[in-house]
This record gives C-alpha cells, sequence and structure tokens, in this order.
C-alpha cells in the first residue's frame, strides 16, 4: 500500500532491497563513485593495520550502504509524492565481499511545521547474520500539494 | 566523458602532495572543480547501487512527474564528492576511513547540470587515538541553486 502522511504510524517497517556484495560490486562503486581508494581494492595494502584497527582484507564503500539506504528512501517516498530530503548514517562494521546485506527503516515520528509534513525515521542496514553495519535516521517531507506518481 | 577518462584512479600517485591530519585548517576552503553531470554517469551510478526508477532513466516517465524531467538519485553527491575536487584533494589519501555522514537535500541534479562545490574542513579532533576530520560540503548547480549540503566524519591515515 502506497504511504500517506495520515495512514503512517510510529512502527511502521519500510523494507528495502537486498544487495549482494562481491568484489565485482565493490570494483563497479568504485567506477561510479570515483572513490578508488585502495581500501577497497587493494588485498594487499589491506593485511596492514590502521591504527587500532586491521580489516583483514578489502572492504565495501560505506558509502554504498548510504546509497541502498537512499534508494529504499526514494522508491518509498516517490509514489507517495514525498521527498526524501536528510539521512544521517553511521557506519559500525565493515562489509566484505561476499555479505549480503539489507537496509530497512521504521517511522519514528510524524511532525508538522508550518509549512509541511514530515516523518522520521530510523534506518539500519543488517548484513546476512542480522548484525547492524549501518545505522542513522531519515527525514522524509510529504508536501500539503502532494504529487504522486 | 573526457572528465571521467582524464580521472586519476591511482590514489597513490600525488598522495605525497595531499594534506595530513596536522596541515588541515577547519575553516579553510578546498579546491573545487566545476564537473558536469553526465546521463552515462548517472546511470553508471544507478547500476552501482541497483537504482532502477524510470525517473532516472525514462524521459517520457520522468517528464510526468513533478520534476518535469530526468533528474539523479539524491545520493549522486557520492561521485560529485569526487569529480569535484582535484587530485591532490586530502579526501582520496588512501586509508581514509569512512565513519559517517549527513545530508539535506534541497533540488535534485539533472543530466548535463554544471556542478560546483563549496567545500573545507570544519573541525579536527582526536579520539580514541584516531584522529578525525568533519568536512562540510554543498553542492549547487549552473544556476547557483543548492542541490545537497552534508558533513562527513573521516578517520585520517596515519
Amino acid at each position: 500500500m502506497t504511504a500517506t502522511f495520515d495512514n503512517l504510524s510510529a512502527g511502521d517497517v519500510i523494507d528495502g532491497p537486498k544487495f549482494a556484495v562481491s568484489r565485482e560490486s565493490i570494483r563497479l562503486f568504485c567506477d561510479a563513485s570515483l572513490d578508488y581508494n585502495p581500501l577497497h581494492l587493494d588485498d594487499d595494502y589491506m593485511k596492514g593495520s590502521f591504527g587500532k584497527t586491521n580489516f583483514g582484507g578489502i572492504i565495501m564503500h560505506g558509502m554504498n550502504n548510504f546509497g541502498l539506504i537512499s534508494r529504499m528512501l526514494t522508491d518509498w517516498a516517490y509514489p507517495a509524492g514525498a521527498i526524501h530530503r536528510r539521512l544521517e548514517t553511521r557506519w559500525v562494521k565493515p562489509v566484505r565481499p561476499g555479505d549480503t546485506i539489507q537496509p530497512s527503516g521504521i517511522i519514528k515520528a510524524k511532525q508538522t511545521s508550518e509549512k509541511s509534513r514530515w516523518v522520521l525515521i530510523d534506518v539500519v542496514v543488517k548484513n546476512q547474520a542480522g548484525e547492524k553495519v549501518a545505522t542513522g535516521e531519515a527525514l522524509v517531507e510529504f508536501p500539503r500539494d502532494l504529487f504522486c506518481q | 566523458m573526457a572528465q571521467t577518462e582524464a580521472f586519476e584512479t591511482d590514489f597513490w600517485k600525488d598522495a605525497n602532495l595531499r594534506k595530513v591530519w596536522d596541515d588541515i585548517v577547519p575553516g579553510e576552503p578546498r579546491k573545487t572543480i566545476p564537473y558536469t553531470l553526465t546521463k552515462e554517469a548517472i546511470e553508471l551510478y544507478c547500476k552501482s547501487v541497483g537504482e532502477d526508477h524510470p525517473i532516472y532513466f525514462d524521459e517520457a516517465y520522468a517528464r510526468t512527474t513533478r520534476y518535469g524531467g530526468l533528474i539523479a538519485p539524491p545520493s549522486i553527491h557520492i561521485l560529485l564528492m569526487f569529480s569535484c575536487t582535484p587530485a591532490d584533494d586530502w579526501m582520496r589519501s588512501p586509508g581514509t576511513v569512512n565513519a559517517g555522514q549527513s545530508w539535506s537535500y534541497n533540488i535534485p541534479a539533472r543530466p548535463n547540470d554544471v556542478i560546483t562545490l563549496q567545500a573545507r574542513a570544519l573541525d579536527k579532533f582526536i579520539k580514541r587515538e584516531r584522529l578525525f576530520v568533519v568536512h562540510d560540503n554543498v553542492f549547487f548547480n549552473q544556476r547557483g541553486e543548492v542541490i545537497c549540503s552534508g558533513r562527513g566524519w573521516t578517520i585520517r591515515p596515519m
């Protein structure tokens, strides 16, 4: 069912797309984002330590999580005539080739301002073991002049 | 596509020219370069995260929407961060670890927009023996309209 501002309630869930992470998907993200940091490319480099951290191998871009969350939000918002306005994220666990990740959201609150209507969403990305790899918060605007697609 | 072809993908090259944590001055603007966002670059970005909504690909459909034409996904700033900065920008230092991001969206970027960036380090600090920098960024289109603005927290290589 397409979301409307009125029919949304705290606790409602948004399911995002599953995403299979591979060396190829990471390489494609390098080409698409122009982020060629060796963290995502160079196995030998990743044998080393980074201050207190040793990743043990190449890792997916944190911003790949961000892009997946954003995709979930726009795919949810567009049919409702709503607009993805804000996304804040933290990366809590590295994602590696072979992992399958999936973002989801839970409606946290609704808020009306002088000129518009807003939905606050807690977002999370989990891996195939159910571990959180990214967490965050999003804001989606439901304008009063809805333009449903 | 000349812009993409000219992009240096070896981030080790010129690594010695980039500022390290000690050199970064919060408040000092970063060097940036204008970038023309192509339909092809948008499509490649979409492919990398599985974006398949027709508003990014189908001109006839996109004309029927509130946007009146093709747009880029909001998260296109992921690409713009690297396309609007030169090879000696410290965001490319190998080992830069992204710790978190926060972005606000005003209007969408569109194919053929000429994008400019105003960017700076806003803060730097040490936490649990790690060297952090907070960076602050605003992307504009060719009409000077804000596309999006955001902050990122990175752990600098040591």
